[in-house]
């Protein structure tokens, strides 16, 4: 056990005095009996760490076969089907060979050294959406069939405690510990450089958000909310120019024709509610869609804020109580379901 | 006043600088990928929607005119319980590049540096970076474990945490990814987006020493494994050297409890190191033998080498500046008097000088520190100058007190290639074009 420098000389050597005579007695050399000892149960609730060596990895037996059910239910809407990551949300497989390209694809499979990190983190922060929301078995198939994903194990792989510590990753011996200062420059004052050698490149205009400053600026939108809504349009955009259709846009969310329930439940849906209504994630309808809205809308609003309070398995996936933000009041989940279905008529 | 005597030779020197400049960034195009940059050496004339342009100026509240304001009283006092900024000031606020992440909970927001003064960074405009989202954290029902290689685990509230003796420290904090779409090449076109992943603060809190003293940290203990209570329980493996020199675990900022967006009610601070190991919404942390390799100290936050191999554990914040005065977003407006301004930090201390090019880093003038020097903290510097509508290549560059110089793009690059996104520290250049316009150009 160290032991804390005792404070006392420093700060009489700072001329403090008699005052410090009384804090020495109490200075950090004993302990101040300040917090409770954590009991073993209160531990092992938050204990959720995994290390290379195993340590930490609760009983189970992930199966690839499991694991692909879960992983399509649960996962792939992002991930993509095979982890090849939908839109922007995250790669899972795939990439190895490709860390010394121009554009390296850095995945589970060509990047990650140790397979536990890859239950440490399912375990403790996916799916994205609802955390902690997978038992420890769960975990274990899914964990298996993102490794065979990456072809890291075959198809009868059965993974455990033991067999998971014992993956040997194909990235893991190229991990090395930072040697910075790395680079060596000199406080020159004087004809530092050659101004006849020097090279110069400037920004490609336009993707970045300076509407703020610069007036009239093409830059892309300033939010996500924005931007979604900018791929959206230029998306009906260029469909309408293949086929020739009129743009309608009947689609659009008008502010002004929202009652005062929608627009206080605005917030909420942006915070509690759009990661999955925005995109129609998981199955969810999406906000905006008024096909995907009009027969949920006839079932009248007391059974759809019953669903959005209680939750609700439907015929397109799942609708967690309150989105998953059980700290939401029944109200503000009202005002949200106003929003939404106002906005989808 | 002026430190700098620009003669004709200089000028002469600069001209034909900015025409090679405008030559060779088009016959640079091949070098840089895809969506990479290029051009715009050439000026593309563009207008400064500043507000003094875009909010009316009504006359009749300037002199001799007695204004409005002078003629009707005022709102009292709680009005505003908590005091917000003048509406004029509304432009500055957090901004996003929304390309950047699929979506706003697991992503960034940067601080408009632009428009600070002094070293702070006021607590609504400290950047953002959430994995999962801002937590709503009741604080009675808050708790903090640490357990592991300790002779007494504890569990404290925060009534516990906030009875042990506080210190208060200025630091910056800043994530390693600050600048890191500059890598291959000039891409964003303003300095909140260059740099703005940057801010500094007074914290408050307990040294995380005093709390493992507590504990009693067993000899085996090395490394210590930091956890954050929020839906992505972000954690990081941190060496128990850096625990007893000087982490602290922090309740307060800039004088009040800390904002939720920074991780309310606690959260650990690592000074001078990436941002992303000081574990917000902090809930537990264990002592262990060896480090956990999660996942955002190895998919994440590792630094890829041209070779292929990774660096790990980078933690430090090497010395960095940046010239926030003039800069994109603050053109200069008129030829004259100007003073040069910027921030400087180190993550291995106190910074010890700055210098300041106008010409591309052929020469440089040293700069003033003004105001407070302080270990790990954001420096402010400062340099009086006179503009005449001469084109600049202005750089800053730092030394911090062990004598490490801010390297340029080209030592980065040789060493580290392109692909490390992290830690990208070089000296930065503003073009400033003789209408004053600045622009974001990168100089090899
Ligand atoms: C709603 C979209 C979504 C769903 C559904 C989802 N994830 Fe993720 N996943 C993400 C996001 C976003 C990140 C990155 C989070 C961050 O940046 O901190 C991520 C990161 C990951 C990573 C780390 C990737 C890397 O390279 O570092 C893994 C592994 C992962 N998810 C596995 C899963 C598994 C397994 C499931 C299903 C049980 C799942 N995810 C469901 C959005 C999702
Ligand atoms: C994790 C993703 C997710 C989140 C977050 C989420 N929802 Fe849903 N929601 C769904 C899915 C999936 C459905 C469709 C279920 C079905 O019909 O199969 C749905 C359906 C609904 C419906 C229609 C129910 C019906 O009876 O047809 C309402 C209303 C609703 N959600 C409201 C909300 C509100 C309000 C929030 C935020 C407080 C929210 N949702 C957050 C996934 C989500």
């Amino acid at each position: 056990m160290f032991k804390l420098r005792d404070t006392r000389t420093s700060l009489i050597a700072l001329g403090v005095g008699v005052s410090v005579a009384i804090m020495g007695a109490f200075s950090h050399a004993e302990p101040l009996g300040l917090g409770e000892t954590a009991t073993e149960e209160q531990i092992a609730g938050w204990d959720i760490d995994i290390r290379p060596d195993g340590k930490g990895l609760p009983d189970g037996r992930g199966t690839i076969e499991a694991g692909e059910a879960l992983y399509e239910e649960r996962c792939a809407t992002c991930h993509g089907l095979f982890g090849e990551g939908e839109g922007r949300w995250p790669v899972l497989a795939g990439g190895q060979g490709t860390l010394k390209d121009e554009r390296p694809t850095k995945t589970v499979g060509s990047y990650w050294p140790y397979a536990s990190t890859l239950y440490d983190y399912i375990r403790r922060a996916m799916p994205f959406t609802a955390p902690r929301s997978l038992s420890d078995q769960q975990v274990y198939d899914v964990t298996a069939y993102v490794l065979y994903l990456n072809e890291i194990v075959e198809e009868d792989f059965v993974l455990t405690k033991e067999s998971l510590a014992s993956i040997e990753m194909p990235n893991k011996d190229n991990f090395f510990v930072d040697p910075r200062p790395d680079v060596k420059n000199t406080r020159c004052m004087d004809k530092c450089a050659d101004p006849k050698k020097l090279m110069i490149a400037g920004t490609l205009k336009g993707i970045t958000p300076v509407g703020h400053f610069v007036e009239g600026a093409d830059a892309p939108a300033a939010s996500h909310d924005a931007q979604m809504e900018k791929e959206r349009e230029e998306e009906k955009l260029r469909k309408a120019h293949i086929t020739g259709e009129a743009l309608s846009t009947q689609h659009k969310v008008k502010a002004a024709s929202l009652s005062e329930l929608a627009l206080a439940g605005k917030a909420t849906y942006e915070g509690a509610c759009k990661v999955c209504h925005g995109s129609g994630l998981t199955g969810s309808p999406k906000v905006g869609d008024s096909d995907a809205w009009s027969a949920r809308i006839k079932k009248g609003m007391p059974q759809l804020l019953d669903h959005a309070i209680h939750g609700f398995s439907g015929d397109t996936g799942v609708m967690p109580p309150k989105g998953g933000r059980v700290d939401l009041s029944d109200k503000q989940v009202e005002q949200a379901v106003a929003y939404m279905v106002e906005s989808s008529q | 006043m002026s430190k700098i005597i620009k003669g004709p030779n200089t000028r002469e020197l600069m001209e034909q600088m900015v025409q090679e400049s405008e030559h060779l960034s088009i016959n640079d195009r091949r070098d840089f990928l895809r969506k990479g940059v290029v051009a715009a050496a050439g000026i593309a004339a563009t207008t400064f929607a500043g507000r003094s342009i875009s909010a009316e100026i009504n006359p009749a509240n300037l002199p001799p005119n007695e204004p409005a304001w002078g003629k009707q009283l005022g709102h009292g006092v709680v009005e505003q319980p908590y005091g917000l900024p003048s509406t004029f000031e509304k432009q500055v606020v957090r901004r996003t590049v929304p390309w950047l992440t699929a979506d706003s909970i697991a992503s960034i927001s940067m601080t408009p540096l632009q428009d600070l003064k002094g070293i702070i960074t006021p607590n609504g405009l400290v950047f953002e970076r959430y994995h999962g989202g801002v937590p709503q954290i009741n604080p009675d029902e808050h708790r903090l474990i640490l357990h592991g290689l300790v002779e007494r685990p504890l569990i404290f509230t925060m009534e516990d945490l906030m009875r042990f003796p506080s210190v208060s420290e200025i630091k910056f904090i800043e994530c390693p990814a600050n600048g890191g779409m500059e890598w291959k090449g000039a891409q964003m076109e303003a300095l909140q987006f260059t740099h703005g992943m940057l801010s500094c603060c007074e914290w408050t809190g307990v040294p995380l020493r005093v709390l493992l003293e507590e504990a009693g940290v067993k000899p085996e203990g090395k490394w210590i494994l930091a956890e954050g209570a929020d839906g992505a329980h972000m954690s990081r493996s941190i060496p128990l050297e850096k625990a007893l020199e000087d982490t602290l675990v922090v309740y307060a900022q800039n004088g009040e409890m800390l904002r939720p967006e920074q991780g309310y009610p606690l959260r650990l601070l690592n000074p001078g190191w990436e941002g992303n190991t000081s574990i917000k919404w902090l809930r537990r942390l264990e002592v262990g033998d060896q480090p956990w390799y999660h996942r955002e100290e190895t998919s994440k936050y590792t630094d890829l080498m041209p070779d292929g191999r990774a660096r790990k554990f980078t933690f430090v914040q090497e010395t960095n500046s940046v010239i926030t005065s003039p800069c994109p977003e603050k053109p200069l407006v008129k030829p004259g008097f100007v003073e040069i301004e910027g921030l400087a930090w180190s993550g291995r201390g106190k910074i010890k000088h700055v210098d300041i090019s106008f010409d591309g880093g052929v020469s440089w003038v040293p700069a003033k520190l003004k105001g407070l020097v302080l270990d790990k903290a954001l420096t402010r510097f400062s340099l009086v100058t006179k503009w005449t509508g001469q084109p600049w290549l202005l750089q800053s560059r730092s030394v911090d007190e062990t004598g490490y110089v801010q390297p340029t793009l080209s030592q980065l690059r040789e060493v580290r290639g392109g692909n490390s996104i992290y830690h990208k520290n070089s000296i930065h250049t503003w073009k400033v074009a003789p209408t004053g316009e600045v622009t974001n150009v990168q100089i090899t």
